[in-house]
């Protein structure tokens, strides 16, 4: 067929222009795709980080347990046999953690802390430890060992077998005090951990603030999908002895956060799409204006109107086409790629705050989904955009337009 | 028989006292295998009139019969239709497709008027025709202005339309090669019995119609046709 190839030399008569007008259809799917991998990516990131670092999937504390880096310890959990029995038959695991802000001392160095107190056997059942790095072995609670963080050993700047003293009010308000060792230095994977975290196994938190009880449970369910439900009924057995509270809840006010800035990625790759498209508009406009005698040579041929809007929108359609997919291959290739590899927002999230569960590495989520709604969306501008300059040059009159100089 | 007839024709641009008539109040008819040629001068209407002929405008009064059917009432698709089928245009700018080769600005012709496949040999053998072999390959800009005209008719001829309208086809040409579009056209209109309709102000091309129609102020001044020696008839 003499038309497509028509239609496609016609494109590189000026191949500057429709370069630069492909470029921005490129930039505009590119934005988008790599966009909503990012956005998608932090989103993710977000929910398993509350999961993994101190949510778990359904997480009960006492009642009214504030927000915040507080972590008092005057109220405690009582778990009857009732939930024990819900909570190991409904549970893939579930742990019992003592979470309280003792200050740490090093020297004339002192540092509020948030320690936690764990079940070194039945922890890394509900908190995954795969991104965990960390120099030794687990802290010894007879030897009075702790884990410290990254955060605490370098506002203390101790390291491996240094001391500490770690002052810490009772469950009961006394005062107490106790000099342990720094058995390892470990790097959690989230910031809310890693910048003022001190780990250590339950018994020595016990032992610190003075009482058996947990301060929080955490568990693990079959599916994430499965919390509301499941904290549902554990909200009913507890009653107001404990507060329930799913990972969704804890991520609510980021993931509103979340989607009004998806919202905003959204609406700047539509803006960035209309100026491609206001750009594919002017190439196909222009180019209609530089060939008026050819096209009134086609319609004196017998090329319809219809025929000729044909033609310049399918020539806007090769651009559309030929920019979605160089814009798919850019920024799916990208976000494809951070899917696998990491990028690293450690700097970053140091300025966001030192309480931010989140993920220092942050992987893009590649959805093959949202590369052909790209893909679709800027054939779809492109033909639009195309559309009103090949109906200038389908209504050029005949007579006139093939004697044009 | 006729191919074309002009009924009474006016051809207006603008309205009241700005109202220019370009033609005026003119019938004709042009018969099948005629050799016709419409000169005058400048301004003289003859351009507005083969484009009325031609189905690429259409009378402000009066009727245009192109193959028995009247343009007046014709959609714009339909009048499309029809000079894809009947009418096969020579411009004096040659008007091919910059970026189509020779060959391809032929087979354009061809499938613009419904011939979808097989368009090659059918181009291919009227390039031969008007002295083109070789040249099949090579874009417009490759090739001299007479070839270029040469394509054109080519293109004009290969859908074996009933009429061929040639808005001053020599005058971009040199005196050479305007006189081998000149008998390229002639000799397809004697052996294959096309009908040609073009306009001039040529002398030398005007001498070769067999009928000649002059036109002065948008109307016909005279209609003289001729015999095969050029005498009157």
């Amino acid at each position: 067929m003499i038309i497509p190839r028509l239609a496609r030399r016609n494109l590189f008569r000026c191949p500057r222009r429709v370069i630069l007008s492909m470029v921005a259809i490129v930039v505009g799917i590119g934005v988008f795709i790599l966009g909503e991998g990012l956005v998608s990516g932090v989103t993710e990131n977000l929910k398993v980080s509350s999961i993994e670092s101190m949510n778990s999937h359904v997480l009960i504390r006492p009642p009214d347990y504030p927000e915040g880096i507080q972590h008092p310890v005057d109220e405690l959990l009582e778990i009857d046999e009732e939930v024990r029995r819900v909570l190991d038959e409904e549970t893939v695991a579930w742990t019992e953690r003592i979470i309280f802000s003792p200050t740490a001392a090093a020297g004339p160095d002192h540092v509020r802390a948030r320690a936690i107190g764990y079940d070194p056997v039945r922890d890394p059942e509900v908190f995954s430890r795969a991104l965990w790095q960390v120099t030794a072995e687990k802290p010894d609670a007879e030897q009075n060992e702790v884990l410290l963080t990254t955060g605490v050993a370098d506002l203390l700047n101790l390291s491996v077998g240094d001391t500490l003293i770690l002052r810490v009010r009772t469950h009961l308000g006394a005062m107490n005090a106790l000099r342990v060792s720094v058995s390892g230095i470990v790097e959690t994977g989230f910031h809310n951990i890693d910048s003022m975290g001190i780990l250590m196994s339950l018994s020595l938190a016990q032992r610190l603030i003075d009482a058996d009880n947990p301060t929080h449970i955490g568990t693990r369910l079959e599916s994430r999908d499965d919390s509301e439900p499941f904290a549902a009924r554990i909200s009913e057995l507890l009653g107001d002895r404990a507060e329930v509270q799913t990972w969704q809840e804890d991520v609510q006010d980021l993931m509103g956060i979340q989607n009004i800035r998806r919202r905003a990625l959204q609406i700047i790759s539509a803006i960035l799409l209309a100026l491609a498209g206001v750009g594919m508009a002017n190439t196909i406009l222009m180019s209609a204006y530089e060939r008026v005698r050819e096209v009134g040579t086609l319609r004196s041929m017998g090329m319809t109107k219809q025929g000729v809007t044909g033609l310049f929108v399918f020539e806007g359609l090769i651009i559309g086409i030929v920019g979605s997919i160089l814009g798919a291959l850019w920024g799916g290739g990208l976000a494809a790629h951070w899917a696998v590899n990491p990028i690293d927002f450690g700097d970053l999230i140091d300025v966001w705050g030192e309480d931010l569960a989140f993920s220092a590495l942050v992987y893009t989520r590649f959805s093959m989904g949202t590369v052909l709604f790209g893909v679709g969306f800027g054939i779809v501008v492109s033909m639009l955009a195309s559309i009103f300059p090949a109906r200038v040059a389908a209504s050029m009159p005949p007579a006139e337009a093939v004697r044009a100089e | 028989m006729a191919v074309c007839e002009l009924k009474h024709v006016t051809k207006s641009y603008g309205t009241g006292p700005a109202r220019v008539d370009a033609v005026k109040d003119i019938s004709l008819s042009i018969d099948s295998g005629e050799f016709t040629v419409f000169k005058g001068p400048s301004g003289s209407g003859k351009t507005t009139l083969l484009n009325m002929v031609g189905c690429l405008d259409t009378p402000t009064e009066g009727d245009v019969i192109v193959k028995d059917r009247s343009v007046k009432d014709l959609s714009s698709r339909a009048l499309s239709r029809l000079r894809a089928s009947t009418i096969g245009f020579v411009f004096q700018s040659f008007n091919l497709m910059p970026v189509l080769t020779a060959l391809e600005n032929v087979e354009l012709a061809l499938q613009l008027a419904g011939l979808k496949e097989d368009t090659r040999e059918p181009a291919a053998k009227l390039l031969s025709e008007v002295g083109l072999e070789g040249f099949e390959r090579r874009r417009p800009n490759q090739l001299s202005g007479g070839q270029q005209q040469r394509v054109a008719i080519a293109r004009a001829l290969v859908k074996h339309p009933a009429l061929i309208i040639a808005d001053e086809p020599t005058a971009n040409l040199d005196t050479t090669n305007g006189a081998q579009v000149l008998d390229i056209m002639q000799a397809l209109n004697e052996t294959h019995g096309i009908t040609f309709l073009f306009s001039s102000h040529d002398p030398r091309m005007i001498e070769r119609g067999r009928r000649i129609v002059s036109l002065t102020d948008g109307v016909v001044s005279s209609d003289e046709r001729r015999d095969s020696s050029g005498g009157a008839g």
